[in-house]
């Protein structure tokens, strides 16, 4: 049992695109970054000559087995990590995430995350601050045992808390029963909570996400023959006082994964600014005609979009429709098995108790960056209320602030954290040593 | 077992006043509030028989969580005067998230000490509490 000081705790969401992290008792996270990490291979960037006289010299260790060699090429591997890192282009750097499909493959990049928010970021020293660590709702006891070790182990916390997403989510906004629709980066998931538990069998994901929509815009400019230059491949020159003039740089040795990192990051810009909920299911015979929005890219060009707008956040709504997208072939042979938000908020609810359902009904909550896109709220509860049964009254919840909506897990896991009577239930060092790593599953439900 | 609770404490005066309302009839309701000095859920207010489910709302503060017991009475199709006890947590929308967080977290703690309650609502907003929600779950 951990006592708990006047210290206060430290509360970290690592999401599938960013990564939020601060102090517990603070309205919003202090350090957001994204959770991608830029790689460099050092033995790459060496030269033919002098990598074969390495090859030499590590010819005995190589003996050993393939497991040193592994080790030791991870081992020259360096990592950057955060947006300042990232945003400067190096050669040979490979961007790189930890997390498919919502389970963490890459603990060593995991790991660098975590350093980087605690050493360079927040500027602490982990062993003196409890840690309380956001985890997605249908994480795996494997993961849950691993990221506790790596906690206990390297960076000596004095104790630590997992707690689930929606959970969070739903304490946040003054519930302990809801439905929480958590639209990230990554991947939706929907969870339903039912006093302060998350029903596993009900919880639903489907890799439609932020980044997803932000590939398809990136692929319906393409078609329109609109290149998105990125950043660093392009330097603004004054020819005439007050007179500016593009010119084009030439990176030969940049990545691949970088340059549509960069790419990637102005696609996401666009989308943010301009894509709006449509109010009817999309088709492209009644938004042909309406009026373009200009945007202006960061190279001074200036591009026109018009029923993109309303096509990309439909595909939330109706995956089917990235068929209709030349360039996104390699999803058409699983889209038809993604179902849309209204038919996975309705399967979640019906795979619960009857008694419940009414509840859940009324009180679905949304989450998450993705869920702050316009008219989404508005959209959900008339789709829901078409596929509802008659006596139900649905409800969509979303916190008026945006801020609120990105980080509502964050500030779930900060006020939790810093609540006294919160005190007696953090899983302890001593907790860990005596009885071993498995009991984190009775620790943190 | 425990679910991200908080671990808050309940008075004993808090279980008195609700054991009152339930055996001996001499209140309509009971308004509840979580002291964070003190680490209990106390009383902060109670209601006369006499008084209106009206008066009830008005007792609620508007920008602020509470607990809430209400007792019923309706009557029935067969025409049997019955009452049931209803569990309100009133967490309005627009109250500040540190207090719909410990009201929410404290809630299941103290909803297991109140035996006897028939029903439990969660309202945001005075249209979730209204008369008509009350009617239509009791029955």
């Amino acid at each position: 049992m951990y006592g708990g000081d006047e210290v206060s705790a430290i509360v970290i969401d690592l999401g599938s695109h960013t990564c939020k992290a601060g102090y517990a008792g603070e309205d919003a996270p202090k350090a957001v970054f994204p959770s991608v990490v830029g790689s460099m291979d050092q033995i790459g960037a060496v030269d033919d000559l002098k990598s074969e006289k390495d090859s030499d010299s590590i010819s005995e260790p190589r003996n050993d087995g393939r497991q040193t060699e592994s080790d030791k090429e991870k081992s020259r591997r360096k990592l950057y990590v955060g947006s300042q890192a990232l945003g400067y282009r190096r050669d040979y750097m490979e961007v790189v995430s930890p997390i498919k499909d919502g389970i963490v493959v890459d603990w060593d990049i995991v790991d660098n995350i975590w350093d980087h928010a605690f050493r360079e970021r927040l500027l602490i020293d982990p062993k003196e601050h409890p840690m309380l660590l956001a985890e997605p709702s249908s994480n795996s006891a494997q993961q849950r045992e691993r990221t506790a070790e790596i906690m206990f182990e390297k960076y000596k916390v004095p104790a630590l808390f997992l707690a689930k997403n929606a959970v969070l989510t739903s304490f946040a906004s003054g519930r302990a029963t809801s439905l929480v629709v958590d639209s990230g980066g990554g991947s939706t998931t929907v969870a339903a909570v039912h006093d302060g538990y998350v029903l596993q069998k009900a919880v639903a994901t489907s890799p439609v996400g932020g980044e997803f929509l932000t590939e398809c815009m990136m692929k319906c400019l393409e078609n329109r023959g609109i290149v998105l230059r990125p950043r660093y491949s392009f330097k603004k020159k004054e020819g005439r006082p007050g007179e500016f003039q593009t010119v084009e740089l030439d990176f030969p040795n940049t990545t691949e994964s970088y340059k549509l990192y960069s790419q990637r990051v102005i696609a996401s810009d666009i989308k943010e600014c301009v894509c709006r909920v449509p109010d009817t299911p999309y088709d492209e015979s009644s938004y042909a005609n309406i009026p373009m929005t200009p945007y202006e890219l960061p190279d001074g060009q200036t591009i026109e979009i018009g029923a993109d707008r309303f096509k990309i956040p439909d595909i939330l709504f109706n995956p089917s429709i990235v068929q209709t997208i030349p360039g996104m072939e390699r999803f058409a042979e699983y889209a038809p098995s993604i179902r849309g938000l209204p038919q996975m908020v309705f399967e979640s609810i019906n795979k619960c108790d009857v008694d419940i359902r009414r509840e859940l009904f009324s009180s679905i909550l949304l989450a998450g960056g993705t869920a702050s896109m316009q008219q989404l709220k508005e959209r959900l509860e008339k789709d829901l209320i078409e596929v509802a049964p008659q006596a139900a009254r649905v409800k969509v919840l979303a916190s008026g602030n945006a801020t609120e909506r990105r980080f509502s897990v964050w500030i779930g896991g900060s006020i939790l954290a810093s609540l006294g009577s919160f005190q007696q239930m953090w899983f302890s060092k001593m907790e860990y040593e005596e009885h071993g790593v498995s009991y984190v599953q009775r620790k943190c439900p | 077992m425990s679910n991200a609770s908080s671990g808050m404490g309940v008075a004993d005066h808090s279980m008195n006043t609700f054991m009152q309302l339930k055996r001996k009839k001499v209140h309509r309701y009971v308004i509840f509030m979580i002291d964070e000095k003190t680490k209990e859920v106390v009383v902060e207010k109670t209601g006369d028989p006499g008084e209106s489910y009206d008066d009830f709302i008005a007792s609620l503060p508007d920008d602020d969580c509470r607990y809430a017991v209400y007792d019923f009475d309706f009557v029935t199709e067969e025409n049997c005067q019955k009452s049931k006890i209803f569990f309100i947590a009133w967490s309005p929308s627009i109250s500040r998230i540190r207090a719909k967080m410990l009201y929410a977290t404290s809630k299941s703690r103290f909803r297991r000490e109140l035996d006897g309650v028939h029903y439990e609502i969660q309202a945001t907003d005075p249209t979730e509490m209204d008369l008509d929600v009350l009617r239509d779950r009791a029955r």
